[in-house]
């Protein structure tokens, strides 16, 4: 069921009786700006950590074991060109429980109150404590990004793919030397703007009754229902022609064990009559899966890495090859991985690789079914950017009608546009 | 009350024991077969030991048959194939939506019939020492082996599951064989698969694919336990200190009791140092952690320890804080029987969460029964839990001789 409760207020209820908990789900969205970026990650810590009702972590805490170890989760995500404030409450299907039947109103008016009721000293500004507190966290956590290495390596390719999109030069989750400078009354000023004209999604999966639920939602959200200022989403796509023409490299020394390797590759535009899922299926031919070429002649055949494969996202049409190995080996993989991209442009690879990877995109879709974030996301791709979402027949069309011409074709239409390297010492 | 789970059990006359859970509405199968067998099974006795990383070393070598690697297989019929190694157990799974039984033939084809050679195990220490040099970057990893190094000197449990540089030498394809043999036996085997199976179908691909690996039981020497060390530091090129302090907890306990006390030490630190504490917060506004803050336990048969670890920017009061707030802890005080109700309630989620998920019901069924748990009756166990049994454990484990520490230093700090 989905309805829209005010102006760009859309809430989609999914009622299913597979899962043994229920999830709700409200995310505020508006495009990428870096000066927000690192405001909104502090802005999700905070609110999801007090509230004026359980203003200390401890009685947040105390509250959701006390409704069956509810899980209340914030954060901030990038999808498409937004960014994604998110606030959601987790918790164990009442049906499963004894004697309970208040478990739905219960964590409704906990989400509810973590967004609208936040932990307030005065007007201005959050309580010192709960501000104090995430701030540092927040920074803490900013710190720990330099000691993972996989992150790292794909935060730098992501600042050379993203050479010409200042905003999105910088990590969605924040910035240390913004964080550092942001106060206590900005931070709640940016709240109110946030909270008051995002566009919103609401997402409800599990065994909920529609009508029911919307008529809850009506009652206690009115900040949602009344709201009149939202703004509109418009989706916008980046624009890759520069990089394709000079595609940028960057190469760093670090004191590590494991040296990084991170690739990205735009293709162009898929020929007219093209399987729309031609470039995912040429992305697990590549380094999709423990099939792939990647994985069989760079990882088992010349083990020169632990971990290498490739991702293709098919909203910015980027694929990305990510590798740990030794850094002595670093030109011999290079030239191995470019190597199996020629042998897929060649159309090297057999009949029987086309069927696995049709197979396997089949599989990882109906699979990806047994989880309720998958109808939270599918949801989410339908109001914001529905072409993304493929029906099950045509979904089945477009896998059936993927073509070794198609794959190599995709395969020819790459091209490099970033290279990362982090070297060990 | 919505309908549960329903498991079917049956133990061959060769030991290996044979679990279903039909789980309708998931469109997957998802298949476990889980070796008692892990990284710290080592010791062959008179202080002879196979080298680090063996069990792992099998878990990666097992896929390779004559003329083809088993993942082959799994993608022909469409399922997707994995394999991990923990401290003390081994496991091979599938998930898949097509073929359950054709994949589980595939899976048995996985752990009964090993191919070790020269060439296969050569290539293969160059992927795994990849392996342990990635671990070797990752802080949080290199904490837990030093301070399990300080909670058992020595021992197994406190090298690299994936073993070493040196010690992937010393591992060939007559110690494999030989290792294999003596722990991957039926009786030392659970098989566990949940989805939309027939239970008598399993039984009979199982029953056509005989298990006919040595029948009797496997040689196994308990590790002894050495004095606890002292504690200790060192620094790594990192941005942020990470500090660990360690409980040894040596207990006699086994089966279905250790299960029932690792329910019970979770209770205790969750009352005292968990996210609802008073001394979380305490901590947290001393600045003496950051929301990395955690605690496991861990009981195992030979091994039962708590480990409490996170960021930080004061290693040494991060230690002085933990030890005093355990060991002249107030827990009598605070653990009123409205806050255990609460604690109770958390575990029955956190029960509930986890049948969300194939591959959460399976492993747990998988290692549980080991234990002679029944993943089913979880909750008559944890419902079996008194005040009493709390307070009582945790007047036997705060003391100064069971706690040591391990510091990791930032460099430049």
């Amino acid at each position: 069921m989905r309805e829209t409760l005010a102006k760009n207020v859309v809430l989609n209820i999914k009622q299913l009786q597979q899962f043994r908990t229920i999830k709700i789900q409200i995310d505020f969205l508006r495009p990428i700006d870096k000066k927000e970026s690192t405001k909104r990650r502090l802005l999700a810590n905070v609110m999801s950590n007090s509230s004026a009702k359980y203003p200390s972590f401890k009685a947040i805490n105390d509250r959701e074991m006390e409704l069956y170890g509810a899980e209340i989760n914030a954060y901030t995500r990038s999808l498409l060109n937004f960014n994604d404030l998110g606030f959601s409450v987790e918790f164990a299907d009442p049906s499963f429980l004894t004697g309970n039947t208040k478990q739905l109103e219960n964590n409704l008016e906990l989400l509810n109150d973590i967004i609208f009721h936040p932990n307030l000293k005065s007007a201005d500004e959050f309580d010192e404590m709960a501000f104090t507190t995430e701030k540092r966290n927040m920074l803490s956590n900013l710190e720990a990004v330099d000691d993972n290495q996989d992150l790292v390596s794909m935060l730098e390719l992501a600042k050379l793919v993203h050479l010409n999109d200042q905003n999105r030069q910088l990590p969605i989750f924040g910035d240390k030397e913004e964080l550092k400078s942001l106060t206590n009354s900005e931070l709640v000023d940016y709240y109110h703007q946030a909270i008051d004209n995002d566009f919103v999604m609401i997402n409800v999966v599990g065994n909920v009754d529609p009508e029911k639920f919307s008529k809850l939602m009506r009652d206690k959200f009115t900040g949602l229902v009344e709201s009149k200022n939202r703004r509109d989403l418009q989706v916008q796509f980046e624009d890759f022609t520069d990089l394709i023409k000079m595609p940028a490299t960057k190469t760093d020394q670090k004191t590590v064990n494991q040296s990084h390797l991170a690739l990205a590759f735009v293709s162009d535009k898929l020929e007219k009559g093209s399987s729309h899922l031609a470039p995912q299926a040429m992305n697990l031919i590549f380094g999709g899966d423990d099939q792939s070429q990647l994985f069989l002649q760079v990882r088992e055949r010349n083990s020169l890495a632990y971990s290498v494969s490739s991702t293709y996202q098919p909203t910015n049409h980027l694929l990305t090859v990510q590798a740990g190995l030794d850094g002595k080996d670093m030109a011999k993989a290079i030239a191995l991985i470019k190597r199996q991209l020629e042998f897929i442009q060649n159309g090297e690879f057999t009949d029987s690789q086309i069927e696995h990877a049709k197979k396997v995109l089949h599989t990882r879709r109906e699979v990806a079914s047994d989880t309720i974030q998958h109808y939270i996301m599918r949801s989410m791709w339908e109001t914001v950017y529905p072409e993304a979402v493929l029906a099950e027949d045509k979904y089945q069309n477009e896998l059936a009608k993927v073509s070794r011409n198609d794959i190599i074709r995709v395969a020819n239409r790459l091209h490099i546009i970033a290279q990362y390297q982090m070297m060990g010492e | 009350m919505a309908e549960k789970l329903q498991k079917f059990v049956q133990t061959l006359p060769n030991g290996f024991r044979v679990t279903a859970v039909p789980l309708p509405g998931y469109k997957q199968t998802y298949s476990v077969a889980m070796a008692n067998f892990g990284s710290v099974d080592t010791n062959l006795g008179s202080g002879k030991y196979l080298p680090a990383g063996i069990a792992h070393f099998i878990e990666h070598k097992l896929f390779a048959k004559p003329g083809y690697d088993v993942s082959e297989k799994f993608a022909e019929y469409g399922a997707n194939a994995n394999a991990y190694t923990s401290y003390t157990k081994t496991a091979y799974l599938y998930q898949t939506l097509e073929n359950p039984y054709d994949n589980l033939k595939v899976l048995l084809d996985l752990i009964e019939h090993p191919y070790f050679t020269e060439d296969n195990v050569a290539s293969e220490r160059g992927i795994i020492n990849q392996e342990i040099q990635m671990y070797l970057d990752m802080p949080e990893w290199v904490l837990e082996e030093r301070i399990l190094e300080q909670l058992y000197p020595g021992d197994p449990i406190a090298k690299d599951i994936a073993g070493s540089t040196d010690s992937l030498q010393s591992i060939n394809k007559d110690n494999l064989l030989a290792t294999y043999k003596n722990s991957y036996r039926p009786q030392n085997m659970d098989l566990v698969v949940v989805g939309n199976i027939d239970f008598d179908k399993i039984l009979k691909v199982v029953d056509d694919s005989p298990f006919d690996n040595n029948q009797t039981a496997p040689i196994v020497k308990h590790n002894e336990a050495t004095k606890i060390g002292p504690g200790g530091q060192s620094s790594m090129n990192i941005s942020q200190s990470r500090a660990a302090f360690g409980i040894r907890v040596d207990t006699k306990l086994s089966g279905y009791e250790l299960v029932k006390y690792q329910y019970i030490l979770n209770m205790i630190l969750e009352t005292l140092i968990g996210e609802s504490s008073e001394n979380y917060q305490a901590m947290t506004q001393k600045n003496l952690i950051d929301d990395s803050f955690s605690y496991n336990v861990v009981a195992e048969n030979d091994y039962c320890f708590i480990i409490v670890s996170g960021s930080t920017n004061d290693p040494k009061a991060f230690q002085d804080y933990l030890r005093n707030c355990l060991l002249n802890n107030n827990l009598e005080e605070i653990l009123t029987p409205e806050r255990f109700e609460r604690i109770r309630r958390d575990a029955i989620g956190a029960y509930l969460f986890a049948q969300n998920s194939p591959d959460a019901i399976a492993n747990q069924i998988a290692e549980l029964q080991f234990y002679d748990v029944d993943y089913l009756e979880l909750i008559q166990l944890l419902n079996s839990i008194t005040l009493d049994d709390v307070f009582t454990a945790s007047k036997e484990i705060f003391m100064d001789k069971n706690f040591t520490h391990y510091n990791l230093i930032a460099d430049g700090k």
